[in-house]
């Protein structure tokens, strides 16, 4: 054109690198794979920018979507700690047998009767307490003394203190009760006591715990597809003009799709980390509490906190669900306007 | 190349603004389409775009009627065809370069070739100088380049215009009729709309008049 001229001077440098594309271009054709992650490349780029360039809508999203997955993220945390508690580790104590032997058994008899039993499959261990043990240990306890002092010599029995294995119970078909039961049929033993049932109450509530998350787990999850749905919907009415130019030149619907997809992949999966941050910090915020009451229960229960696993079981279902509603509000707009094309 | 075979095309508001219309363009033809205004010329080169369909008859571009295009198929399709509107369709929010590299980056074509391709048809229209710039910032005739640039980026095969040189003055009017005779003599087969007579005359080329049709 006219023009050229005074422009030839200052794009003398882009001229010899296009020549030499033109030269590269000849080899290099543009394959489908190429295409395809060009085109990938630049919805990524183009999907983050747009997060960016409206923060503020941007972060309330954001916002909304991890309180969302915060609540049945925390609740699942704090159910997995508790459940911990009420699981058979023997570190916990959190299950055992007593056996209280007759008053006739003697001390050695009694240590050999615990030696058997802690070779049983089903125990785990099984530790004596004589009765000359457990009167010291009442001894030490305020006003006890001088009611032993009055009822004179030890009225108290022999006790064998055991922590069943409750896998191997499990797996024989037995029920713990059961094998207490079975305990007392043992010679030398007068009584059996369970002291298992506030695990089992535990367990119990915990798996209506479980299920009440998984509930709410549920419809967040439905609610954080629908605020991205919205939010993708909202975004793509502000660029229907957009839409309809490229595809007046030939976008095809991937390609128009592509970026929304992105964005909502990007709200869920920023959504998710929000989310862990939340979760972290409410953690943080209870586990003062939580250390000193199970101090008072000679627990040493510490509260674990957010591992890899729901880390990255969490992310991937946020940034999942963000696909999901990104994919039905952009297949809703394409579906109705290919309706409109078809009349 | 393009061949119309009876074809009428009536808008869903009741407008017949064809009717049985027939005619043949080979490949590598530049042809104008002259006619009044609501003579239908629009509609016939938006017909061949797909972007309209038919009430009757049949399109064959390349011996292949363009009823059987499924959904899919028309993306390709369009690509194939550079279409200049009379309004140009830019996207304001986009720089003049990123407007016309449109079609190479929905081809996924890399962003060093998009580079070079994209400066080549601006220069093309004369507007490398501003290619940084919002279309919101230029007159209409450097808006209608843009609209030019972007069709002819990709290299179609078709060349569709409507009323190109409309918002041009005639010096600028006669270099985008001369670059697409450029295009026109690589083979490309060029159909432009347009009742500049003058200009028409200029380029001698093979002329169709469009009759208005009398509801
Ligand atoms: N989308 C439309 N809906 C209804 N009528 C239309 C539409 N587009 C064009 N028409 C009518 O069809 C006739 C032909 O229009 P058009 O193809 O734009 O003619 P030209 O481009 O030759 O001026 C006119 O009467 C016009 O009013
Ligand atoms: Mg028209």
């Amino acid at each position: 054109m006219s023009k050229k001229n005074t422009q030839k001077n200052s794009s003398n440098k882009r001229t010899q690198k296009t020549n030499k594309k033109k030269q590269k271009n000849q080899v290099t054709t543009t394959t489908p794979l190429t295409a395809w992650i060009n085109q990938h490349r630049n919805s990524i780029k183009f999907s983050s920018q747009r997060l960016w360039l409206n923060p503020f809508s941007t972060w309330m999203t954001l916002a909304v979507i991890a309180l969302a997955l915060a609540l049945p993220t925390g609740l699942h945390i704090l159910l997995k700690n508790l459940s911990s508690v009420a699981s058979n580790d023997g570190e916990n104590r959190a299950s055992t047998i007593s056996l209280f032997l007759k008053p006739s058994v003697t001390a050695q008899r009694a240590l050999d009767r615990s030696e058997l039993l802690s070779e049983r499959s089903e125990i785990s261990s099984a530790k004596l307490i004589t009765k000359d043990q457990a009167i010291e240990n009442f001894k030490h306890i305020q006003g006890f003394k001088e009611i032993l002092a009055t009822i004179g010599g030890n009225p108290l029995p022999h006790v064998i203190a055991i922590s069943p294995d409750l896998s191997v119970i499990a797996e024989s078909g037995q029920t713990i009760e059961g094998f207490a039961k079975s305990l007392k049929n043992e010679s030398d033993v007068d009584n059996v006591q369970i002291d298992l049932e506030w695990v089992q109450r535990l367990r119990a509530i915990l798996n209506i715990a479980e299920r009440v998350t998984l509930v709410i787990a549920t419809l967040l999850g439905i609610t954080v597809l629908l605020v991205v749905g919205n939010t993708i919907r909202l975004n793509i009415s502000g660029k229907k003009r957009e839409i309809e130019i490229i595809q007046l030149i030939g976008a095809t619907n991937h390609y128009i799709r592509r970026p929304f997809l992105y964005e909502g992949v990007w709200y869920g999966f920023f959504g998710g980390i929000l989310s862990l941050v939340i979760v972290h910090f409410s953690l943080l915020f209870i586990v003062a509490p939580v250390e000193t009451l199970a101090k008072l229960y000679d627990s040493e229960f510490v509260i674990s906190g957010v591992g890899i696993i729901i880390m990255l079981k969490l992310l991937f279902s946020s940034a999942l669900l963000g696909l999901a509603g990104a994919w039905i509000a952009v297949g809703r707009h394409l579906q109705q306007q290919s309706k409109r094309m078809n009349r | 190349m393009i061949e119309f075979k009876r074809v009428s095309k009536k808008y869903p508001t009741g407008q017949l603004a064809l009717y049985n219309v027939n005619l043949r363009l080979d490949a590598g033809e530049m042809v104008f389409l002259t006619g009044v205004s609501g003579a239908g010329k629009s509609t016939l080169l938006k017909l061949i775009a797909r972007l309209e369909r038919p009430s009757e008859g049949h399109i064959l571009i390349g011996g292949k009627t363009l009823k059987l295009l499924s959904d899919q198929q028309i993306p390709s399709y369009r690509r194939n065809i550079g279409f200049i509107y009379q309004d140009p369709h830019l996207l304001d929010d986009q720089s003049v370069f990123d407007n016309v590299a449109l079609p190479l980056k929905i081809a996924g074509i890399s962003d060093d070739e998009i580079q070079h391709r994209t400066q080549a048809a601006l220069e093309k229209v004369d507007l490398k100088n501003k290619s940084t710039r919002s279309p919101q910032m230029l007159s209409a005739g450097e808006r209608q380049r843009v609209g030019i640039a972007r069709a002819v980026v990709n290299k179609p095969t078709i060349i569709l215009a409507d009323e190109p040189t409309g918002n041009l003055d005639p010096k600028l009017a006669e270099d985008i009729m001369n670059t697409f005779a450029q295009f026109n003599e690589l083979g490309t087969t060029v159909l432009i709309a347009s009742h500049d007579h003058a200009l028409i005359e200029q380029m001698n080329k093979r002329t169709i008049v469009l009759q208005k049709v009398e509801n």
